[in-house]
C-alpha cells in the first residue's frame, strides 16, 4: 500500500511537469496552428539556463525559475520571428504549413540540442537544491521538492488562466486563436500576439525544465523524451485544450509509473507512447471529450 | 541553360531506349555502375566502396519514404523504426535460426510490411501533425523496445550476422557486397517508378492532392493509404536486411536513433519531396556530406538541422523542384519562340 502510494505520488509529480510542457504545446497549437517539434529542446534550454542562474550567479531557486523563464521566452520569440514566421505565413495567413513545419521543427530541435551540447557538454549535470527534510505523513515520506513542483505548477496554471481569461491581452490572444483574420480586422496586432503566445509557451517549458532539475539531473538529451511524453499528455487530454493538457499529464505520469512498478521497469518509456498511440487510434479528440479544434 | 539542354538530351536518350525495351535503360545503368567499386578503390581506397554500399541502402530508404510521403502525402516520421525492424528480423533469423540471406531478406520485408500495417492504420483517422506524432511514437518505441530487450540485442547489439552467399560466392567484403546492393537499389528505384506510373500511383497522388475529392472519384482511400504505408515499410525492411548483412555484420540500437531519421528527412527534403530521382540525389549528397564532415563530428547535427530548416524555408521543393522549374520555364520559352515565329 505504501509502495503504491509512493509510486502514485511520484507519478503525480512527474505528471504535473509533463502537463506544464503539454500546456505550452497546446498553447502553440491553438495560437499558431502548428505542432512544435522543438519544444523538448526549449525545455532543455530552460533547465540549463536555470542551472546557470542558480549555480553560477547564485540566485535563489525560485528567482532562477523566473530568470530562466524570461530568457527562454525571449529565445522562443526570436526563433519564432526568424524561422517559423516565414513558414506559417507561407500557407496564406497563419495556416498549417503542414509537412514543412514539422520538418522545420525537427531540424530546429537538432540544432538547439547541438548548440546546448557545444555550450554545456554531454555530461549529466546534477542540480542540487536543498529543500530540507521530506514531510512525513504516517509511513509515507513526501519530499519537499515534489510539493514545490506541484505548487509551482498550480501557480503557473493559475497565472495562465488569469492571463487568458481576465486580462485584455489575454482576450486578444484568445481572439487570435479563434480567427486571425477577424482578430486583425478588430484592430488586434496579430503578429505581436503570435510572438507573445510563442514566448509564453517557451517560458512555461523552461519553468518545467527548472522544476524537474532537482528530481533528475540536467542533460542535453533530456528534451526528446519529454517532448514525446508531453505530446502524449496533450493528445490524451485533447490537443488544444489547456485544462486537458494538465489532466493528460497527470494521467501519463501515473500510468507510466504504475506500469514501471507493476509490469516492467525497463520498458518505462514505452508506456507513454502506448497510451499516445491507443488514444490517437481510438479517441483522437482526447479522453475527456473536449472538442479538439481540427484546422485544415 | 546548358544543364537543361543536357538533361533534356539525356531524357530523350533514355526515352528512345525505353521505347526499344522498357527495361533497357535500367540494364544499361547496372552495367554502367558495375566498375564503380574498382574505380573507387583504385582512386581512393576500400572505405569509399563501403560508402557506395551505404548510399545504396539509403537510396532504398529514401525512395521508400518518398512513396508514402511524396506520392501519398502522409506525414510519417517513424520510418527508421521500420528500418530497425527489418534489420533486427534479418539479424535474429540468420544468427539464431541459421537462415541464409535469401530467406532473411523476404522475411524482413514481410515483417516490416506487417509493421507498416500497424503504422498505417492510424492514418485512417489522423492527418498532418497528429499522424506525425503517432508515427514518431511508434518509431521511437521500436527503438526503445530493442534497447531494453536482451533477445533483440539490448545495449550490446547483435553481432556475427553472416555475409550472404550464392553458389559458393560469398559477398564478404565491400566490393563484393556492392554487387548485391547496387542491383537491389536499382530495382527499388525501378519499382518506385512503376508504382508512380500505375493506377495505384495515380490514386496515391489523388489522395495527396485532395483526400475528399479522391474518395468522391471512387478511390478507396483507406486501402490506398494502407498500401502506401505497407510498400514503403517493405522498402525499409529490405534496406534493414541489407544493412544487417553488410560487413561487419553488427547492428546496435544506436543505428536507428532520431538522428538517422533527421538524416533521412534531410535526404528527401533536399532532393525534393515527391521526386523519385530527388530521393536518390538526396541520398547520395547527404551520405557523402555526412562522411566528409566526420572530422567535425560535434558540429554535424548543427549543419544538418540548420540546412533542413533553411531548405524548408527557402527551397521547399528541393533540387527536384528546381530542375522541374527550369524544364518548365524552358518549355515556355520554346513555346513562345515558336508562337512568335508563326505570327511574324
Amino acid at each position: 500500500m505504501e509502495a503504491l502510494l509512493g509510486f502514485l505520488i511520484f507519478g503525480v509529480t512527474i505528471g504535473v511537469v509533463y502537463g506544464i510542457v503539454a500546456l505550452g504545446i497546446s498553447l502553440i497549437y491553438t495560437g499558431l496552428d502548428i505542432v512544435h517539434f522543438a519544444h523538448g529542446e526549449i525545455y532543455m534550454f530552460g533547465a540549463f539556463l536555470g542551472l546557470v542562474f542558480a549555480h553560477q550567479y547564485n540566485v535563489p531557486y525560485w528567482l532562477a525559475i523566473l530568470c530562466a523563464m524570461i530568457v527562454t521566452g525571449l529565445l522562443g520569440i526570436v526563433i519564432e520571428r526568424v524561422f517559423y514566421r516565414r513558414l506559417t505565413r507561407a500557407g496564406g495567413g497563419y495556416t498549417v504549413a503542414g509537412m514543412g513545419m514539422i520538418i522545420c521543427g525537427f531540424g530546429m530541435s537538432v540544432v538547439l540540442q547541438n548548440i546546448a551540447f557545444l555550450i554545456w557538454g554531454a555530461d549529466a549535470e546534477p542540480f542540487p537544491v536543498n529543500f530540507g527534510m521530506p514531510y512525513q505523513i504516517g509511513e509515507i515520506f513526501l519530499p519537499k521538492s515534489y510539493v514545490a513542483t506541484a505548487v509551482a505548477a498550480l501557480v503557473l496554471m493559475g497565472g495562465l488562466h488569469v492571463f487568458l481569461k481576465k486580462t485584455k491581452i489575454g482576450l486578444a490572444v484568445r481572439a487570435v486563436a479563434q480567427n486571425k483574420d477577424i482578430a486583425f480586422l478588430m484592430g488586434i496586432n496579430v503578429p505581436l500576439m503570435i510572438s507573445l503566445i510563442f514566448g509564453v509557451a517557451c517560458a512555461i517549458a523552461a519553468a518545467a525544465g527548472v522544476l524537474i532539475g532537482p528530481m533528475q539531473s540536467v542533460q542535453v538529451e533530456m528534451g526528446y523524451l519529454m517532448l514525446m511524453k508531453a505530446f502524449a499528455a496533450a493528445v490524451v487530454g485533447g490537443f488544444g485544450s489547456l485544462p486537458g493538457a494538465i489532466l493528460g499529464g497527470l494521467l501519463v505520469g501515473i500510468f507510466e509509473n504504475l506500469g514501471a512498478a507493476y509490469i516492467s521497469g525497463s520498458h518505462k518509456d514505452i508506456y507513454a507512447f502506448l497510451l499516445l498511440i491507443l488514444v490517437l487510434m481510438f479517441r483522437p479528440q482526447g479522453l475527456f471529450g473536449v472538442e479538439a479544434k481540427v484546422k485544415a | 541553360m546548358n544543364l537543361v539542354v543536357t538533361l533534356q538530351g539525356v531524357g530523350g536518350f533514355f526515352g528512345r531506349m525505353e521505347r526499344t525495351h522498357p527495361l533497357l535503360p535500367w540494364l544499361l545503368a547496372i552495367v554502367a555502375l558495375l566498375p564503380l567499386p574498382l574505380i573507387l578503390s583504385g582512386l581512393f581506397n576500400d572505405y569509399y566502396v563501403y560508402l557506395a554500399n551505404r548510399i545504396c541502402i539509403f537510396i532504398m530508404l529514401s525512395v521508400g519514404l518518398n512513396i508514402v510521403k511524396g506520392f501519398c502525402g502522409q506525414v510519417t516520421v517513424g520510418h527508421v523504426g521500420l528500418y530497425a525492424i527489418g534489420a533486427v528480423t534479418a539479424a535474429i533469423l540468420s544468427t539464431n535460426f541459421g537462415f541464409s540471406f535469401w530467406m532473411t531478406l523476404p522475411a524482413a520485408i514481410f515483417i516490416a510490411g506487417l509493421a507498416g500495417v500497424v503504422v498505417g492504420v492510424p492514418s485512417f483517422r489522423l492527418e498532418g501533425a497528429y499522424l506525425a506524432l503517432a508515427t514518431l511514437g511508434l518509431g521511437e518505441s521500436v527503438r526503445i523496445m530493442i534497447s531494453v530487450t536482451p533477445y533483440l540485442g539490448s545495449s550490446t547489439g547483435l553481432g556475427g550476422i553472416p555475409a550472404p552467399s550464392a553458389f559458393g560466392f560469398t559477398f564478404d567484403n565491400f566490393t563484393r557486397y556492392y554487387y548485391l546492393v547496387m542491383p537491389i537499389a536499382l530495382v527499388g528505384i525501378y519499382l518506385s517508378f512503376a508504382i508512380l506510373r500505375s493506377a495505384t500511383g495515380r490514386a496515391f497522388q489523388a489522395i495527396r492532392e485532395d483526400t475528399i475529392a479522391a474518395a468522391a472519384a471512387g478511390i478507396n482511400v483507406r486501402k490506398y493509404k494502407l498500401l502506401a504505408f505497407v510498400i514503403s515499410a517493405m522498402y525499409a525492411g529490405c534496406a534493414g536486411a541489407m544493412f544487417a548483412h553488410m560487413r561487419p555484420g553488427y547492428i546496435h540500437h544506436n543505428n536507428f536513433t532520431i538522428i538517422e531519421m533527421v538524416t533521412l528527412l534531410l535526404m528527401i527534403v533536399l532532393g525534393g519531396i515527391g521526386h523519385v530521382w530527388g530521393g536518390v540525389i538526396g541520398a547520395i549528397i547527404v551520405t557523402i556530406i555526412y562522411d566528409q564532415t566526420k572530422d567535425f563530428y560535434f558540429y554535424q547535427p548543427l549543419l544538418f538541422g540548420s540546412s533542413m530548416v533553411l531548405l524548408v524555408i527557402f527551397m521547399p521543393q528541393g533540387i527536384g523542384g528546381l530542375i522541374d522549374r527550369y524544364i518548365v520555364t524552358q518549355r515556355f520559352i520554346d513555346a513562345r519562340r515558336e508562337a512568335g515565329d508563326g505570327t511574324s
